[in-house]
């Protein structure tokens, strides 16, 4: 059952108000957090400045000259209690393509530069992960990795940068990595990479502490905005997409990457209607639905 | 425009900042210290978030290639105008070819140089201010280099006649060795024990040079977390929580011996207890401070937090409305 508790709600200094729906990870959290922001953008509230989905809570910057924070407490009490029917969780999102070249020279050669951050890994970042969780062969892992989508649940740490959660398979098969004990000093820009539960794709070169598992032959982030699907936003990512992550091979990649710079590439989209009523009563089946024909 | 003979240390293009997209990874930015900033504006008759020059530590020069009116706020450095100082404070014409050298700060870290009418550069998602981690094309993301020009809008009107019109003592700010800071506690506070929240508040913590425009780092203190099990999906780490959003101004704890302010140029969310959020307008206060300086932190209501954010905010509007009636 989707039984959400009482969600407990903060003031934060002068300007944001923080609310907390559950302490520990729960996806249905995360469900009810994007429906709520998504409701409060459509609401469009003079004053918000900033509504802020994250995993299970969600952050809310206002401006104290233009709304009373009292007033503004209250009526984000009220739109939070009413998302807690489950009926009421349902949410516009797309499912998008990411082509990937596991295990490829680029992060390679980033993980053997940083070999010394952490020697357990033998400078090869993606055989640890690999047997980490327990696979034999890199074709079964990469295998496992691409096969389920993940569901994005919040944007940081750099402009662009999203977390993905595997959704529709059990939890103990979730892939799973230890971050970096000490941060790389630099992240080739479009590297995949595994922490904790989470595959993020580095949108720019950064710094980073995940383990690196390949490349993507696609951007996620473009403030030139070179490729159609940045027409109305630099950003690929939203909160409530589906990422799926598709093998390719260094030709395809290659191939890809041209595609990319003359500007003629399409991302493989598909738009859904997401359910958490239906994910929560038929689980790995409706992902398997959603991902049909795709 | 402005011709860049030299760029200083780090000099960059802020206005009041970008708003809307916090959530997608873009940090809000803007001037370190708004306070300083807005007085910068505020001296002009300019609208608040008119785009100016925030510069750090060691000054640029700068040739003026139109006749404008121009003020220099913050924390204080020695400026030559063709050789001849230049207050701070003060609203000062300059001409076409005047040269203006801006020398070492030594109290504080950022000024700033503000032009009637602002500056004319591109925007990016609603503002002018320079970001680092955003990729943005030209001046947008990076500082000024040797050589950039940086068009400057018109003058507005009657801005001459604010000239020398500067302002009161009690108004400028004061750059201390000894900072008290104001906190709203929250969010995580309840992972701290009773024991490590009286030491936050208690003790004296000290900036680390590690410190910038991203987030401050304070040592010295010692803050408790309790001992209970972290909650599922945080990381096995004490002081791991689920991922949240964090509040520019969060004051967070990564480890017990350490705490992270987040500043304009925060970078969204992170997994770490956060005791809350300081007050908006102490986080001018913060950004100022040099490696050394003093912290103390105090807890205050919301209500208590609301004042001290109106008190800075009436600073400005009285010289606002002096400049009017000039």
């Amino acid at each position: 059952m989707l039984v959400f508790s009482e969600t407990r709600f903060d003031f934060c200094g002068d300007e944001y108000i923080y609310a907390e729906l559950s302490k520990e990870m729960r996806i249905e959290s995360t469900f009810k957090v994007i429906t709520v922001t998504n409701e409060l953008r459509k609401r469009d509230i003079p004053g918000l400045i900033e509504i802020y989905p994250s995993n299970t809570s969600y952050l809310i910057r206002y401006d104290p000259n233009v709304i009373s924070p009292h007033h503004l407490l209250e009526y984000l009490q009220e739109v939070d209690r009413q998302k807690n029917d489950r009926s009421e969780l349902t949410f516009s999102s797309r499912m998008i393509e990411i082509p990937v070249w596991y295990d490829d020279a680029v992060t390679r050669k980033t993980a053997e530069r940083y070999e010394h951050l952490q020697p357990e890994a033998k400078g090869h970042d993606f055989s640890y992960v690999m047997q980490l969780n327990g696979f034999e062969s890199s074709d079964a892992f990469i295998q496992a990795h691409s096969s389920v989508p993940y569901f994005i649940t919040s944007l940081g740490f750099k402009p662009g940068n999203a977390w993905g959660f595997p959704i529709g398979i059990p939890d103990h098969r979730i892939i799973q990595a230890p971050k970096y004990k000490s941060p790389r000093a630099y992240t080739p820009s479009e590297a995949v990479g595994v922490g904790g539960a989470f595959t993020v794709v580095y949108p720019t070169e950064s710094t980073g502490s995940y383990q690196l598992i390949g490349l993507s032959a696609v951007p996620v982030y473009d403030p030139n905005q070179s490729l159609s699907i940045f027409r109305d936003t630099f950003f690929l990512a939203k909160p409530g997409d589906l990422w799926k992550y598709r093998p390719v091979t260094e030709a395809e990649y290659h191939n890809i990457r041209e595609e990319v710079s003359k500007r003629t590439y399409t991302y493989k989209v598909k738009p859904i209607q997401f359910s958490a009523e239906r994910y929560e009563e038929e689980g790995s089946k409706y992902i398997q639905q959603l991902m049909e024909g795709f | 425009m402005l011709y860049i003979h030299q760029p200083g240390l780090r000099t960059t293009i802020q206005d009041t900042g970008r708003f809307g997209h916090y959530h997608m990874g873009v940090p809000p930015s803007g001037a370190a210290d708004r306070y300083s900033f807005l007085l910068g504006n505020a001296l002009l008759g300019n609208p608040s978030h008119y785009a100016g020059l925030e510069i750090m530590l060691q000054g640029p020069v700068i040739e003026f290639q139109k006749a404008t009116v121009i003020a220099l706020t913050g924390a204080p450095a020695k400026a030559l105008l063709n050789g001849e100082d230049l207050p701070f404070y003060e609203p000062v014409a300059v001409s076409l070819g005047d040269v203006l050298e801006i020398g070492e700060i030594k109290n504080g870290v950022f000024a700033y140089l503000t032009i009637s009418g602002g500056l004319d550069t591109p925007e990016i998602l609603g503002s002018r201010s320079m970001c680092v981690a955003s990729g943005f094309p030209g001046v947008l993301g990076r500082a000024l280099l040797e050589g950039d020009c940086i068009p400057v809008k018109e003058p507005l009107p009657g801005a001459l006649r604010q000239i020398s019109n500067s302002i009161l003592e009690e108004v400028k700010p004061v750059f201390r060795k000894e900072l008290d800071l104001h906190i709203v506690l929250g969010i995580s506070s309840e992972s701290i024990s009773d024991e490590g929240l009286i030491g936050m508040l208690n003790e004296e913590w000290t900036v680390h040079t590690q410190s910038n425009r991203v987030a401050y780092r304070l040592r010295g203190g010692k803050v408790r977390y309790k001992t209970e099990a972290a909650p599922f999906g945080s990381g096995s780490n004490p002081g791991n929580i689920v991922d949240i959003p964090y509040p520019i101004g969060g004051v967070i704890v990564p480890n017990e011996e350490e705490l992270i302010v987040l500043l304009n140029d925060g970078t969204g969310g992170g997994g770490f207890v956060t005791t809350g959020a300081m007050v908006s307008s102490d986080i001018s206060l913060l950004a100022q401070a040099r490696p050394q300086t003093t912290v103390r932190f105090h807890a205050v209501t919301v209500e208590k937090a609301f004042q001290l954010r109106r008190e800075k905010e009436q600073l400005i509007e009285k010289v606002k409305a002096a400049m009017q009636q000039a």
